[in-house]
């Protein structure tokens, strides 16, 4: 008979011995859990509801716009990728102003960015992971339903191989595009969202300081209606193109108030497409630079304020 | 043996307020106590040395370097701190997979480390569940584990005891012991509690108002300290006055009457005390000075 012997060992505490990846991991971790956050992802079912429920929207939207590309009789009527930019981008708006301080606060509400910041990460990695985080996400709202869009309208095309051939740097524009205004609807609600500890405080200052800036624009580069023709008339839509602003000369300047349309304004220049918002209008009269000078300085601004607010932590 | 922390006048004012002044201070292996009121600057110094802080002058050092300056020192760090650090979705085996990538660890180490350092801090079944519904036991322990879960070579404790009852009081400190003694990992303890340290510690260090006042062994400063309690039923006065007389140092704390211990030759003096004073003896013990009797000593 075969005897059996064993022994029970205690292990107890072992040692690490195994690798160390240092500040790229944690980076890596860091915006791992930042996307993982802003999806909703390991939490519960109310966190998951309003990003289930954009990208569905933007999935939605492209679908829509597929079919009735499909459905329409002239080209005029075919709806284009600026098109869909324009109704994202003021979803992506209420989505950054809601979900970006998720990616913030509760770290400092709750204490976690001290156990960060005692780790191989530096306030700077933190940072910018976080923001790659929701940049990420972000990215991928807009391309996912601009990519569907594309395929849409490409099947929708009588002849969809030369549709593709004639249209394929339709693909880097709306890419293009779709990173200026993701670059802007990140960084200022997470540039926000460094000042307060309260999710909601910082959800309301970001939609009343788009709607406030909207409604001001809209005031100060309104065209005198006694200076415009019947709506109907032929002739309205370039009244409405030269038409001076109650405010005069300096009207047009006022465009730029709206901060919502700060990244439109590049996004047309880049799909080459005019919004026919009002604002948009008067935007157009000013040199091309100062759209892109004014978003660069409304993207930058805030994104230094926000570098230096979690600089600030170590005093 | 260079020392895992070392400050070199170490100074931090906050606008007027001095909460360290020109600190110089070593911290070796082992486990090593902070003793100080509240106010004495004690989570100032650990704060500096996890560089969260900036020194106004001087310098702290983790293994020889900043650990604002280096990451590479912070991964071999670790920190606990006395507020809350804890959010309250995740499920603590999560929280800590995640405080481990942070750390360094590829995402397969980190969960193995997760899963070994809850077992550790006697978290094992509660893993699965959201932090938010961790009583301050747990979540004390939670706060440890992740300072613990990537193995550093030294960990700061700030009040690790704070808001526990007796018992988990008393675990809380067993599970530090363990840490420092058989896990080998250095741990610098910050506590206003004197027991916290004499029962844990190695080594201690007393803070006041931002200043050293005592550093060293605790072994020795309870050895070098010796008393004799002796416990009588009556006559208390009549035996104080003739030990008094015969040379010894007496005190009276409550019943009990305190006396310094120079030889060994006193037993039978305090004997001979007793009986010339027609007293009840109840109790003739050595004793130790707590860390108490220090702490006292250098407030006074």
């Amino acid at each position: 008979m075969t005897e059996y012997s064993s022994e029970v060992f205690d292990l107890g505490y072992q040692r690490y011995e195994g690798p160390r990846e240092g500040r790229m991991r944690a980076r890596k971790a860091i915006w791992i859990d930042g996307m993982r956050t802003a999806l909703g992802l390991g939490r519960g079912a109310r966190a998951k509801i309003l990003p289930g429920v954009l990208f569905g929207f933007a999935i939605f939207m492209a679908v829509i716009m597929s079919l009735v590309a499909t459905a329409a009789d002239s080209s005029d009527d075919i709806p284009t990728h600026a098109d869909y930019y324009r109704i994202i981008s003021v979803i992506l708006l209420i989505f950054s102003a809601i979900i970006a301080p998720e990616l913030l606060c509760p770290d400092r509400r709750d204490g976690v960015i001290y156990l960060y910041l005692v780790r191989p990460l530096t306030t700077t990695d933190y940072v910018a992971s976080r923001w790659l985080a929701f940049f990420s996400v972000s990215m991928a709202l807009i391309c996912s339903g601009q990519l569907i869009l594309f395929v849409g309208l490409t099947l929708a095309a009588d002849e969809s191989l030369s549709y593709l051939k004639d249209n394929w740097m339709d693909v880097p524009r709306f890419l293009g595009a779709g990173l200026v205004i993701a670059v802007f609807t990140t960084t200022l609600p997470l540039a926000v969202s460094a000042f307060t500890t309260r999710k909601a405080y910082a959800a309301a200052f970001v939609i009343g300081l788009f709607f406030i800036s909207a409604v001001i624009a809209g005031i100060l580069t309104e065209c005198d209606p006694m200076d415009l023709p019947s709506e109907r008339s032929p002739g309205y839509e370039t009244a409405l193109e030269e038409c001076e602003p109650r405010t005069g000369e300096v009207g047009k300047w006022f465009g730029l108030i709206d901060i919502g349309q700060v990244p439109g304004h590049v996004s047309d220049l880049i799909m080459d497409d005019e919004s026919k918002s009002q604002v948009a209008r008067q935007v157009r009269k000013l040199p091309t630079g100062i759209p892109v000078i004014w978003y660069l300085i409304m993207t930058a601004g805030p994104g230094y304020v926000l570098w230096q607010r979690y600089r600030r932590l170590r005093v | 043996m260079s020392p895992l922390l070392e400050a070199k006048g170490l100074t931090k004012h906050y606008g007027a307020t001095i909460a360290l002044e020109s600190v110089d201070l070593q911290v070796h292996e082992g486990i090593t106590g902070l003793l100080g009121h509240n106010g004495a600057g004690k989570s100032t110094a650990i704060k500096l040395f996890l560089g969260l802080l900036m020194p106004t002058s001087g310098s702290a050092e983790v293994m020889g370097k900043k650990a604002c300056e280096s990451v590479d020192v912070r991964a071999r760090l670790g920190y606990m701190p006395e507020h809350d650090c804890l959010p309250s979705n995740p499920t603590a085996s999560e929280f800590l997979t995640h405080m481990a990538q942070v750390s360094g660890l590829p995402p397969a180490s980190a969960r193995t480390r997760a899963a070994d350092v809850l077992r550790h801090v006697g978290l094992s079944e509660e893993r699965y569940r959201a932090l938010g519904s961790f009583s301050t036991g747990m979540k004390q322990r939670v706060k440890l584990a992740q300072a613990l879960v990537h193995d550093p070579t030294i960990v700061l404790l700030d009040e690790a005891t704070a808001g526990l009852d007796p018992g988990g009081r008393e675990e809380m400190l067993d599970l530090i012991r363990r840490t420092g003694k058989e896990f080998g990992i250095s741990i610098l303890l910050s506590s206003h509690l004197m027991g916290d340290i004499e029962r844990t510690c190695d080594r201690i260090i007393v803070l006041d108002g931002g200043h050293i006042s005592e550093a060293g062994s605790v072994s020795r400063f309870t050895r070098e300290t010796q008393n004799i309690i002796i416990e009588v039923d009556n006559n208390l006065d009549e035996l104080v006055k003739i030990m008094t007389r015969e040379g010894m140092k007496a005190t009276v704390e409550g019943p009990l009457v305190i006396v310094e211990l120079e030889h060994e030759e006193q037993y039978d003096t305090i004997r001979d005390a007793v009986v010339e004073a027609d007293a009840t003896l109840r109790r003739l013990a050595p004793r130790r000075h707590g860390l108490a009797d220090i702490f006292r000593g250098a407030q006074s």
